[in-house]
């Protein structure tokens, strides 16, 4: 490959953060620091003002309306994006499913479905998980049969976020029980608006409304909304799945957690005889902006690594298995600031009156539980590292 | 293949240093009375002094090598692949630095340091002095220290008072050394000093010394974070070999998943703390001493982490010095305690902080 000019990386910085502060609307990025939850309407207002400017889809490539970025301009783009309180953008369609098409969609599911992902018109969720196929997500039972030109899908899905605001899934469904479970699993997309769905709320300990349960009862999809090859859908989950392997190199996010619970810290702590708690909460975010930093430069060395052909071996392990425990961490000092005044007070966020200030707190904390369990929970990823550490 | 720590700075000056470093560990571990000791410590002084380590940061005009921090950080990589039980950052590190603020007062001592024929111990104030701290007083040095980290048979002690630069020789009357022996093997003496100090005593003065006193508290903190990492990834590797070869209820101990993920989190902890000391050692580098306060606070508790994995993943063969991963366990928690523990790094940083918003 021809070695072409190096992109003015501090140039390009600067110019998305003129961008970020410019452009994105100053109640979403108050959300944001507020560790507001955020749904589809703050997110593809922000999806539609990146693709009216050209940069809707910075990973896709250019001939579908990508951007051309080299992967440390993608990584910066990202860092900036969070540095400045701007949403991040819409994982569903950008990340996982447009990847997907582009590689193994029919020329017309692409025009179908790309612009809609690039715009922000269209809103997408994953049907992956099930009550028994977690972790273990080749164990997946909800079945689909080819009757004529349309597959009758059955069984159900849940964890499946923002489905309660979504048009369509992406999901995954068995369609054989021959071979290895991996082997007989399918990707359909499908109009949540079909007839036989049933989206159910699940009440999660943070008091947030992200993610539900989806029946399907008899849901025709047509044919022409499978991706790829009958009994191949792993390969294609699979695929998605890889491409994210860098996904946990943007520490940026953290960093920013940590100085808003900084700054909650000061203010919360402000009064003299809270000195001696202030200070012990300061000294353990300090422990924590210790191995941040360490997670950051981690982060760095994998982009070099990618960007000159070398192996990744296992950061992206190390990186979900230590940044999903800081974020907890950072959390919990947060916990610790405010809880007394309230964790008394908390209240679900679907009920009336629901706006205590500041409740936001200890609802993240609560979902920052998640971190660890959903992505590849830290067991997995340590028997990943062990695996390779000990040669089997 | 089980893991293989690589080097964090490969090379010649690496390899060098494990294999002293790994003879003298060795050598040690079979060496029982002190005496005996102190004879195995002092031939191999002699052997890295007759190598020219402590040139390495003497400038080439005090006939030194003028090397660069990298250069010396590569003989720490290798020095921490085992228990290496004499003092590297000290005496190869703080000492040159202190001496260059003398100007040209200090560089007989240089030259001395680099051929090999002053072994100076360098008594850096401790980061909150006691009212007992080495003073001068109406012309005499006064004042005491405690676990102060020392070669064989010192000839010359190096102390920063306040804003003057004094060099003593060890022997000279009204000073008292009392020898100890840290938790990683390495000598100490308690200090105490009552002398008269004449002028040729002081090779300097001046806002420049307690500024390289700073510099050469961060330049130790350093070198000692790439020590101390160096041994966490050989613990790391050691234990996955013990886990593999041990069996216990009819099966290696490496098939328990318990063990496995404990393993996980030490490499974890080993890989973030190396990933934050790398950029430092680069050609380009210019490292603040925030760097280095965080490095050095996030060593004590990933060093810890990785020290308390090890003992307990050795069973009861982790509570003897005759495994090398437990004797490199030692020298980890010992690194914790040198150039400022995690507390007074991260309080340093907290005041910091605090000043810059009072100004803000």
């Amino acid at each position: 490959m021809a070695q072409t000019t190096q992109p003015d990386y501090d140039a390009f910085r600067r110019e998305v953060r003129a961008f970020a502060e410019t452009h994105c609307p100053s109640e979403i990025r108050a959300k944001v620091a507020a560790n507001g939850k955020l749904g589809r309407r703050e997110w593809s207002t922000w999806q539609k003002i990146l693709h009216a400017h050209g940069w809707g889809a910075p990973s896709w490539p250019v001939e579908h309306g990508g951007m051309g970025w080299d992967l440390r301009q993608r990584h910066i783009f990202d860092e900036v994006m969070a540095e400045c309180d701007c949403p991040p953008q819409y994982h569903h369609g950008l990340r996982h499913l447009g990847p997907v098409l582009i590689e193994f969609g029919t020329p017309e599911q692409k025009a179908r479905f790309l612009p809609g992902i690039l715009s922000g018109e269209d809103w997408w969720c994953q049907g992956y998980s099930e009550p028994g196929a977690g972790s273990d997500l080749a164990s997946l039972r909800t079945a689909a049969v080819l009757d004529g030109d349309a597959y009758v899908v059955n069984g159900q899905k849940t964890w499946t976020s923002h489905a309660q605001e979504a048009d369509w899934m992406y999901t995954l469904v068995r369609t054989s029980k021959e071979g290895k479970k991996q082997e007989g699993i399918t990707m359909l997309l499908i109009p949540l608006s079909s007839p036989g769905i049933t989206i159910r709320p699940i009440r999660t300990i943070d008091g947030w409304h992200h993610v539900n349960e989806v029946f399907l009862d008899a849901v025709r999809v047509p044919v022409e909304n499978r991706i790829g090859d009958e009994n191949k859908g792993w390969t294609y989950g699979k695929f998605l799945l890889e491409r994210e392997r860098l996904g946990g190199a943007n520490i940026a996010p953290a960093f920013k957690a940590l100085e808003r619970t900084r700054a909650l810290v000061l203010s919360e702590l402000s009064a003299p005889q809270e000195r001696m708690k202030r200070d012990l909460l300061l000294h353990r975010l300090l422990g924590l902006e210790a191995e941040l930093l360490g997670a950051r430069q981690m982060g760095q060395a994998a982009i070099d690594d990618v960007m000159s052909n070398r192996p990744l071996g296992l950061t992206s392990s190390l990186l979900k298995l230590g940044t999903s425990a800081l974020m907890q961490q950072i959390s919990e000092v947060a916990l610790d600031a405010v809880g007394e005044r309230l964790a008394s007070r908390f209240r679900r966020a679907d009920t009336a009156n629901a706006t205590v200030p500041d409740i936001e707190w200890v609802q993240n904390y609560m979902y920052q539980r998640a971190r660890t369990v959903y992505g590849g929970s830290s067991e997995v990823q340590k028997n990943v590292i062990a695996r390779q550490l000990f040669g089997s | 293949m089980s893991y293989t720590a690589p080097p964090l700075l490969a090379g010649d000056a690496f390899e060098l240093a494990r294999r002293v470093s790994l003879a003298l560990d060795t050598e040690l571990a079979a060496t029982e009375r002190p005496e005996d000791r102190m004879v195995c410590l002092s031939r191999h002084w002699q052997e890295v002094t007759a190598l020219g380590w402590a040139a390495t940061l003497v400038p080439e005009e005090a006939g030194g090598v003028g090397g660069a921090l990298a250069d010396l950080a590569a003989l720490a990589d290798g020095a921490g692949r085992a228990a290496f039980a004499l003092p590297l950052a000290s005496s190869f590190a703080v000492v040159p630095c202190l001496l260059r603020a003398a100007g040209a007062r200090g560089e007989a001592a240089l030259a001395a340091l680099a051929a090999g024929t002053m072994h100076i111990v360098p008594l850096l104030p401790p980061v909150a002095p006691g009212a007992d701290a080495p003073h001068l007083e109406a012309g005499r040095l006064e004042g005491s220290l405690a676990g102060i980290e020392a070669p064989p048979a010192p000839t010359h002690l190096l102390i920063p008072c306040e804003d003057a630069l004094v060099l003593v020789p060890a022997e000279a009357g009204g000073i008292t050394l009392t020898p100890f022996q840290r938790i990683d093997g390495r000598l100490t003496f308690d200090v105490s000093l009552h002398l008269p100090v004449t002028e040729e005593m002081v090779l300097g003065r001046g806002p420049a010394v307690p500024e390289a006193v700073a510099r050469a508290r961060d330049l130790g903190a350093l070198l000692t974070c790439v020590e101390a990492v160096s041994a966490m990834a050989a613990i790391v590797e050691q234990t996955i070999t013990y886990l593999l070869d041990r069996k216990q209820f009819g099966t290696t101990l490496s098939t328990f998943q318990a063990l496995r993920h404990r393993v996980a989190e030490m490499y974890l902890a080993t890989m973030n703390l190396r990933a934050l000391i790398t950029p430092m050692l680069r050609e380009d580098a210019d490292p603040s001493w925030q760097d280095i306060a965080f490095a050095k606070l996030r060593l004590g508790e990933a060093g810890r982490l990785v020290a308390h994995g090890t003992i307990q993943l050795h069973g009861g063969m982790g509570q003897t010095e005759g495994m090398p991963a437990i004797r490199l366990a030692r020298r980890v928690l010992m690194a914790e305690f040198e150039y400022g523990d995690r507390s007074w790094h991260a309080s340093r940083l907290l005041a910091a902080r605090e000043a810059e918003m009072a100004h803000a």
